[in-house]
Parts: structure tokens; C-alpha cells; sequence
């Protein structure tokens, strides 16, 4: 058997390192884009996390601002400011429920409801009266 | 064109292409394998960076979730002054620099009334400048002459969040900033001594911050990773990051309204006496849950530079006073609860003189005279010489031990703002007339808060609780990683003696030292204290301390109180007994908690409340 030609030899060579080149391209141009995909994911990430720490800056400078208004002292200085006269209640001003205040409430909404009336009805001479129970439409 | 010229061509192309590959072979071996220490030094120092993240420091909230402290960023805003003209440099169109610069110019003046700094200041910040550094560290712009651009001029601190945006909106080249966490009080003096604060260094320097400052502070993170030309951080190329961890919330057991209610009284107090200190407490006898702390003088914590160290102090910790008639409880307790004495027993409290133990010892001077007396007169009338009997009873030792059992002569476990622990001396080192005095609280020294828990145990049925002033942990998202219970001392009395003490104390308000300052319904029980001061030795009669320390209602306590006003001036001179200055203090703030608190009257013990609750009492 002959032994290939020299130049074929070449010929492979150079297409080897053709196809190498190719490849290595690829494998280059596909890490350079993989790259580029991990920068774009960690700067997105980066500039996330930016913004919530500044949400969480925003939100500590709300919170110290509702607190500051909530305190005591403010609150205080705002019912004398705004003049709404509010006080604390004293115990005169108390009344202690010491039963079911469900019952105590429910027998009140009845007495509301069903109201009674009474009307006088007839002559002079012959007057009656009768008492009515109707539903109150409060 | 023949053969062999193609195979020659392609062995040439072959030989080029393999010469180019040998030649970047070439090149990565330097820049890899020969030059690579000196080309890292140099991406080191040029491009690798390590950002420390600062842990935001925990809250301090009440016990219902108010915020005491908090921290809030604020910026440090600085220039350099080289930015611009470098920038500038880069342009060669002398009008587009021109118009330029002017742009930058102009915004200066918004910048000044933005940071409320005058326009000269900022335009002075602005002109480069150079600054000296040590020659041999001089490498910096190729000249070693000492000098180096200064590249960071200060313009302003403490720049709050929403200013600091307006000043980035306005795009100025060359301002940078510094970002940092400090420490606010939203309610500024209320329960300063407790809450304590963290200075400018960010060290936390007492109360509340500086004992649980390792719950508060977190731990820093920090990223090691690359930045480019501008300084900004290039996130792929991160190589480390240890994560940071915030720092935890901590709960107080303090009520911000009930220590409001406590700081105005106070105040009134201060107003009307101008004492030398006054301290006020509630807890709840339950618990030992420290509901409000107050103490004048105080601070506004925001302004903690400008308190002298005087009005920094936890008087109620870090103080002793001799506690007076509040110390009769210890004497009365324990003669009931060893079973020598009733609340009927009598005592001759008329008498100057007593035999002890074969000698005759001078009985106390008594504020009113008073003859014969029963033990719940002695309570009420507050009696120094039945006191003395009753102590006398026990003996030295036995009233020693139960002194001890009430918490005198040992610190709290309050922790916070240095706790003393008063005095209390052994028997062995009394004098003869000690038995005598020591009984009405003379010859002991406590503090506040040692006389507080010593009535808190009355209340409670005779336990001795430590004083708690945290509830609970949270972590930064909120969950409690940590709870903290009452925690029992010792056992002073039998439940029955604290329950029959109790009862024998509300004779104060009804009948007794206190008389008037009772609440109807609401069955106050407490005790007066008027103690000569000592001074230089000798007790003085024109400087008292005056307290009032109880809890109410008697019979199922929900509060213990204790007004302490030490020398209080009276506006006409008078003795500032406990029953003047610390009484009406107590029972204000009393008629106030019973409605915050929504503590309701105790029903009267008839048949039909006794049948209501199924005949049990």
C-alpha cells in the first residue's frame, strides 16, 4: 500500500487546526457570553440588593419619624396644639359593667327595638287606652 | 499555478498560524508563570477591594412595641476637587469644556442651600489642593516631593436621607459621600437612664444599650471582590462574601405610657420640690417586670453630650438611701411570719427605755407620742419604737437573716447602670443601740429598687422576684429567638403573712401616716418613709429623704409603686415627710394607672358576689 501524499498530510493538518480554531473560538465566544451573562445577573443582583437596603434605609427613617409622633410627649403637645381637649378618664367618670356586657347590650338594642308606646283612643265620654309595642326604625 | 507552490503556501500558512499560536504561548508563560507576582501586586492593588457591610444595630422597643431606639443612616457629604478638572481634561472642544464647567458651577449653589452651607464654602471646598503626606509613602502621582492631591474635603455631616437624594439628583461631579448608621431616641428623655445611648464612636456607653449590646450590634459582613476605573464594584468578579448579620431587637418590660405617666410626676415633683434626686418605679409584683423607671435629673438622649454625668445616672441602682419607715416592713413582716406576734398583739409604744438582754436601751424618738399600740397600729402609725419590740422579739441574728431574705446588703440582678448593694451590716459588728434603730431603717443603707422589690415580695405572697427589665429578643425579622421569665430570689414570708401584711398596710392610707391617699375600690397598701439625712456623719433635721413605696389592690395586686424624692425643699420650710411630698406622687400616678392599666376595683365580699363566683373566694 502507498503511503498518503505529503501534502495531504498538510492539507489535514491545516484542517485540524482550522477546525480547532473554530472550536476553541467557540468555546471562547461561548465563555465570553456565559461571562457576560453572569456579570448581567450578578450587577442586576448587585443593584437589587442597592435597592432594598435603600427600602430598608427608607423604612428605618419612617419608622424613627411614627415613633417620634406617637410618643407620649408629642401626642400631648398635639391635643393642646390642635385644642382637643382630650384627658384621661377618672374613675368617677367610669361606670364598672359587671355582667355579660353581651347581655347588657343585647337587652339594650331590645328596648330600642321594640318600643312601647301607649295612646289614648275614643270619646271624652268613653275613653280608652291600649298600649302598642311597635319596632322601633332606628 | 503547480502543486508544490500550494504546499509550500499552506506550510507557510501552517507556520504562521503555528508562530502566532507560539507566540501568545509565549506571552501567557510571561504574564502567567514569570510576571505573575508582580502583575497580581498590581490587579491587587489596582482593581481587588474588600467592602465591609456594616450590621444595622437592633431596636429597643417597649414591652408593646414602641420604638425607644433605633438607628437611622445619615451621610457625610465631601468633594474632590480634582474630579472635575480631570474630567474636563479629557475634552479637547474648548466650548463643550466651557459650557462644561459652567454646568457644574451652577449647581453649586443649589448644593449650598441644599447642605446649608454658605456658597463660599462649597466653592473653597471645590478649588484643588494639595495635601502632605509622608515623603516615603509619597508614591502616588510619580513625585516624591510629600505632597498628594487631596482627593476627600469634607462639607458636611450628619445629612439626612431625603436632602442627600435631592444632592444626588442634581448629578454633581466629584461629590461623593459616607454612609453611616447613628443612633436616635424617638422619645427622646423618656427612660433615658434605662435605654442608656451609644455615642459617636458607636460604642454603646450604658443602660440598655450597653448591656445588651451583644444582642444589639450584630455581626459586619464583607465582600471581596474587584471595582473598576470608577470605583464601582464589579459583582462577578466576587471571590468572598460573608454575609451580614443585623443586629437582634430587644423587648423591654418598660410600658412607654406608664413610664410617661412616672417622667410627669416626676417633673411635677422636681418643680414643686427641686430635690437633690427623686426616682420613681412600677413593676408588677407578679412578674418583677419593670413597668416604668424614672429618674430626675434626666436627659434627652438625643443630646446625651450636653448631660452632665449627674443626670446620666440610674439613682434607683446606683444610690443608697437609708429607706426609713418603708424598712418597718422587714421587723412587722417577720415577727408575723415566725408566729410571735398577731395584728392584735399590743406593744407599749410610750415607753423611752427598754431591758435587753440584760441591758437598758434608749428606745427611738416616736413622731407623735403614742401609748399603748397593736401591731396594725404600729403598721399604720408607722411607730419607731414598736418596730424596735418587734425586731427586739427576734433577736439580732433572726432579723438580720430575714433583712437578707428581703433582699438588703445583695445587688438586684437588675444589671443595668451599675447596681450598688447597699449595706447591711452582720450582727457581729452592731452596735448596742442597732437592734433599736435598724428596725425603723436607720443603720441600713439600700436603693431604690432593693426597697421596691422588698415591697414587691409583700405583694406578691412573699417571693423575692428579680427585678426584669427585658421581655424578649427578637431577630431582625421579627421572631423571638428568646424569652425571659420571672425569675424567684428566695421566699421571704409565708403567703398568709404577705396576705395578712398586705391588709395591715392599707391602714396607712385609711387611717394612718398617709391618711387621705387612699382610692376608694381600689384598696391601696403602702408604707411612709422620712429619714433624716446623714451629713458628715451626723443625721440632720432640715434634709429628709421622703418615699412612699406600696401597691394596690391589697388583695390581688396588679402594681408596685415607689416615689423616692431625696431632700426635697419644702415651699415652707417644713420637714419633707414622706406623707407630703411622696403620697400625692403615689396617688396620682396610681389614679392614672388604674385607668391605663384597666385595674379594676375590688368587689366588696358580700353573699351575693360570693354565690356570683360559685362560693369561692
Amino acid at each position: 500500500m502507498k503511503p498518503p501524499p505529503a501534502h495531504t498530510f498538510v492539507n489535514q493538518l491545516i484542517a485540524l487546526t482550522l477546525l480547532l480554531l473554530v472550536f476553541s473560538g467557540t468555546l471562547g465566544l461561548g465563555a465570553v457570553w456565559v461571562r457576560q451573562g453572569i456579570s448581567g445577573t450578578a450587577n442586576r443582583s448587585h443593584s437589587l440588593e442597592v435597592k432594598i437596603a435603600d427600602i430598608e434605609r427608607q423604612l428605618d427613617e419612617v419608622n424613627a419619624e411614627v415613633a417620634a409622633a406617637l410618643n407620649p410627649e408629642t401626642l400631648l403637645r398635639q391635643n393642646e396644639v390642635m385644642r382637643l381637649g382630650l384627658v384621661s378618664p377618672r374613675e368617677i367618670q367610669v361606670q364598672r359593667v359587671s355582667e355579660s356586657p353581651e347581655l347588657r347590650l343585647m337587652a339594650k338594642g331590645n328596648r330600642d327595638v321594640f318600643n312601647v308606646a301607649s295612646a289614648t283612643a275614643g270619646s271624652r265620654n268613653d275613653p280608652f287606652s291600649f298600649r302598642v309595642v311597635n319596632a322601633s326604625l332606628r | 499555478m503547480s502543486k508544490g507552490f500550494a504546499n509550500n503556501r499552506l506550510t507557510l500558512l501552517a507556520i504562521g498560524v503555528l508562530a502566532c499560536f507560539v507566540t501568545v504561548g509565549v506571552r501567557l508563560v510571561f504574564l502567567h508563570v514569570l510576571d505573575r507576582e508582580d502583575l497580581l501586586r498590581f490587579v491587587d492593588k489596582a482593581r481587588r477591594q474588600i467592602v465591609v457591610e456594616h450590621a444595622r444595630r437592633g431596636t429597643i422597643l417597649d414591652a408593646h412595641g414602641n420604638l425607644l431606639a433605633t438607628s437611622r443612616s445619615e451621610i457625610t457629604v465631601a468633594v474632590d476637587p480634582w474630579a472635575l478638572d480631570e474630567y474636563l481634561e479629557s475634552d479637547t472642544n474648548e466650548a463643550r469644556r466651557t459650557r462644561k464647567r459652567t454646568e457644574e458651577v451652577a449647581k453649586r449653589s443649589q448644593l449650598a442651600s441644599l447642605l446649608g452651607v454658605t456658597l463660599a464654602e462649597v466653592q473653597k471646598a471645590f478649588t484643588p489642593g494639595m495635601r502632605s503626606i509622608k515623603a516615603e509613602s509619597d508614591t502616588r502621582d510619580g513625585k516624591v516631593d510629600g505632597q498628594t492631591k487631596d482627593r476627600w474635603v469634607k462639607l458636611r455631616e450628619a445629612v439626612d436621607e431625603p436632602t442627600f437624594d435631592k444632592i444626588a439628583a442634581l448629578n454633581i461631579r466629584g461629590l461623593t459621600f459616607e454612609r453611616a448608621y447613628r443612633r436616635v431616641y424617638p422619645s427622646g428623655s423618656l427612660a433615658a437612664q434605662v435605654i442608656g445611648y451609644v455615642n459617636k464612636e458607636g460604642v454603646p456607653v450604658t443602660g440598655a444599650e450597653h448591656h445588651f449590646d451583644l444582642y444589639l450590634k450584630g455581626q459586619d459582613g464583607w465582600i471581596e471582590s474587584e471595582k473598576d476605573g470608577a470605583r464601582r464594584e464589579l459583582a462577578q468578579f466576587r471571590s468572598r462574601e460573608v454575609p451580614v448579620q443585623d443586629g437582634n431587637d430587644v423587648v423591654l418590660s418598660i410600658d412607654a405610657v406608664v413610664q410617661h405617666i412616672i417622667e410627669d410626676e416626676l417633673k411635677t415633683v422636681a418643680a414643686k420640690y427641686s430635690p437633690h434626686f427623686a426616682t420613681i418605679i412600677a413593676s408588677d409584683p407578679m412578674t418583677g417586670a419593670i413597668l416604668g423607671m424614672a429618674n430626675y435629673p434626666s436627659y434627652d438622649l438625643n443630646n446625651y453630650s450636653k448631660a452632665p454625668l449627674d443626670a446620666q445616672r440610674n439613682y434607683a441602682v446606683t444610690d443608697m438611701i437609708e429607706p426609713g419607715s418603708t424598712f418597718k416592713i422587714v421587723a412587722i413582716g417577720a415577727a408575723l411570719n415566725e408566729g410571735l406576734v398577731t395584728p392584735l398583739s399590743r406593744f407599749d409604744c410610750g415607753i423611752t427605755t427598754i431591758d435587753y438582754k440584760g441591758h437598758t436601751l434608749k428606745l427611738p424618738k416616736e413622731d407623735e407620742p403614742f401609748g399603748e399600740l397593736s401591731v396594725a397600729d404600729i403598721v399604720a402609725h408607722s411607730s419607731n419604737r414598736g418596730a424596735a419590740q418587734l425586731a427586739m422579739l427576734m433577736g439580732e441574728q433572726r432579723f438580720y437573716e430575714y433583712a437578707r431574705l428581703y433582699g438588703f446588703g445583695q445587688p438586684t440582678g437588675f444589671g443595668l447602670g451599675g447596681e450598688i448593694r447597699g449595706q447591711l451590716a452582720a450582727p457581729e459588728r452592731w452596735d448596742g443601740l442597732t437592734i433599736t434603730r435598724m428596725p425603723m431603717g436607720h443603720s441600713v443603707a439600700a436603693t431604690p429598687l432593693q426597697i421596691h422589690m422588698a415591697m414587691s415580695a409583700v405583694a406578691n405572697g412573699g417571693v423575692l422576684l428579680r427585678p426584669q427589665i427585658i421581655k424578649e429578643i427578637k431577630d431582625a425579622n421579627g421572631v423571638v429567638i428568646r424569652t425571659f421569665g420571672p425569675e424567684k430570689r428566695g421566699t421571704v414570708l409565708r403567703s398568709s403573712t404577705a396576705a395578712q401584711l398586705a391588709q395591715l398596710l392599707t391602714g396607712v392610707v385609711r387611717e394612718g401616716t398617709a391618711k387621705g391617699f387612699d382610692i376608694p375600690g381600689f384598696e391601696v397598701a403602702g408604707k411612709t418613709g422620712t429619714t433624716q439625712k446623714l451629713v458628715d456623719g451626723k443625721y440632720v433635721t432640715n434634709r429628709h429623704v421622703s418615699s412612699f413605696v406600696g401597691f394596690f389592690p391589697a388583695s390581688r395586686p396588679e402594681v408596685v409603686l415607689s416615689v423616692i424624692v431625696d431632700d426635697a425643699h419644702m415651699p415652707n420650710g417644713g420637714v419633707a415627710y414622706g406623707r407630703a411630698v411622696a403620697a400625692p406622687a403615689f396617688h396620682h400616678i396610681a389614679e392614672q394607672l388604674i385607668q391605663y392599666l384597666e385595674i379594676k376595683p375590688v368587689m366588696p365580699a358580700t353573699p351575693n358576689v360570693l354565690a356570683m363566683q360559685g362560693g369561692v373566694r
